[in-house]
């Protein structure tokens, strides 16, 4: 195989697709249309971030079933959670496709999944293990209803953050591997 | 449609081949292709408007391209309305004598790693050191370097 054949093949497969429609109508509308949307669609998700974590605590507090501590250590918990997301996404937001180069944007998002990553296994079980105990005392042992066995509250909170954090983990294992293909990538084109 | 909006869908329709062969060597299938030339289509609406000409239509549409499929999430299939695209060909499916040594040539490339094989397809498609090395963000020297490198790993392949 030579670069020679190799152009032959691509100018075959472009006449090939030159052969075909490919877009069609509807969808240069629907591109139109979404392109605009998830761009407010990004912004939609900041407030409403936002606005969950200032509702969240008078809710709270006005329901008066939990500690002001532990609702206050919530919050925090949340706002904490809202600006590492903000800043670790930053750049990927910051990023523009239409104008960077190709080792530039493929720099960011390697970045950009390797802070993430420590961000998964490191911050979010620091801060979800002593948020998870605080919670399943103020449910199961502080609030829990008269007569109702401890363990019966504790239990079924501790299995769903077990399943929850297991589902996580396994969702993000693979993108941290394509991270890590990238990295590579790019520590070799840099070393080189 | 406006007039912004027809000078896209033009400028879309006279580069389909050229976006659909970047997607598809950076895919595995069929679905993939779909997915990332839909978000690639929607990177190029949102830069459209910005686009300066400082570079030629071809160099920013190859950026866009390899951009959307380097960066895109493999993991996250297209939220929203997906829209099939108008074809009538398979080429990870067809026969043919045709698409057969286009298959050949997507697994050559998809051997190499994504900014290798983003140079070499912009090297086969016939654009300018200059060009390349403008997209890739190395230097001109760095990219006959790299070339070089490219076919001494094909050929080992």
């Amino acid at each position: 195989m030579n670069f020679e054949e190799m152009r032959n093949q691509i100018t075959l497969l472009k006449e090939k697709l030159d052969r075909q429609e490919i877009v069609n109508d509807h969808l240069l509308r629907e591109t139109m249309r979404t392109g605009v949307s998830a761009i407010n669609k990004n912004k939609l998700w900041v407030y409403v971030c936002v606005v969950l974590c200032l509702v969240i605590y008078p809710l709270l507090y006005v329901s008066g079933t939990f500690s002001n501590a532990f609702v206050i250590a919530t919050c925090l918990m949340m706002l904490l959670c809202f600006v590492g997301t903000y800043y670790i996404h930053r750049p990927v937001d910051r990023m523009n496709l239409m104008t960077e180069d190709l080792v530039t944007v493929a720099r960011v998002m390697a970045k950009f999944r390797r802070q993430y990553d420590q961000w998964m296994y490191y911050v979010t079980p620091s801060l979800l293990i002593p948020w998870l105990s605080w919670a399943v005392y103020e449910f199961a042992w502080k609030n829990a209803p008269d007569g109702m066995n401890h363990w019966q509250i504790a239990l079924p909170m501790l299995v769903g953050a077990g399943i929850g954090m297991l589902i996580g983990y396994f969702m993000h294992r693979n993108t941290v591997n394509a991270a890590r293909k990238i990295i590579d990538q790019i520590e070799e084109k840099e070393n080189n | 449609m406006d007039i912004k909006e027809q000078e896209f869908s033009r400028m879309v329709r006279e580069n389909k081949s050229t976006i659909y062969t970047v997607c598809y060597m950076f895919s595995n299938d069929e679905d993939e292709v779909s997915d990332l030339f839909q978000e690639t289509l929607i990177n190029l609406w949102k830069g459209f408007e910005s686009f300066r000409h400082e570079s030629k239509l071809s160099t920013w549409i190859y950026r866009v391209a390899m951009n959307t499929c380097i960066s895109a999430d493999r993991k996250k299939r297209r939220q929203g309305s997906k829209v099939p695209l108008s074809m009538n060909i398979n080429l990870y499916d067809d026969e043919d004598h045709e698409t057969k040594q286009v298959r050949q040539l997507h697994e050559r490339i998809q051997r190499l790693d994504l900014i290798d094989r983003a140079l070499v397809m912009m090297w086969l498609e016939g654009m300018s050191y200059d060009e390349i090395a403008e997209v890739v963000g190395i230097s001109i020297k760095n990219v006959g370097v790299k070339l070089v490198r490219i076919k001494e790993k094909l050929k080992q392949k």
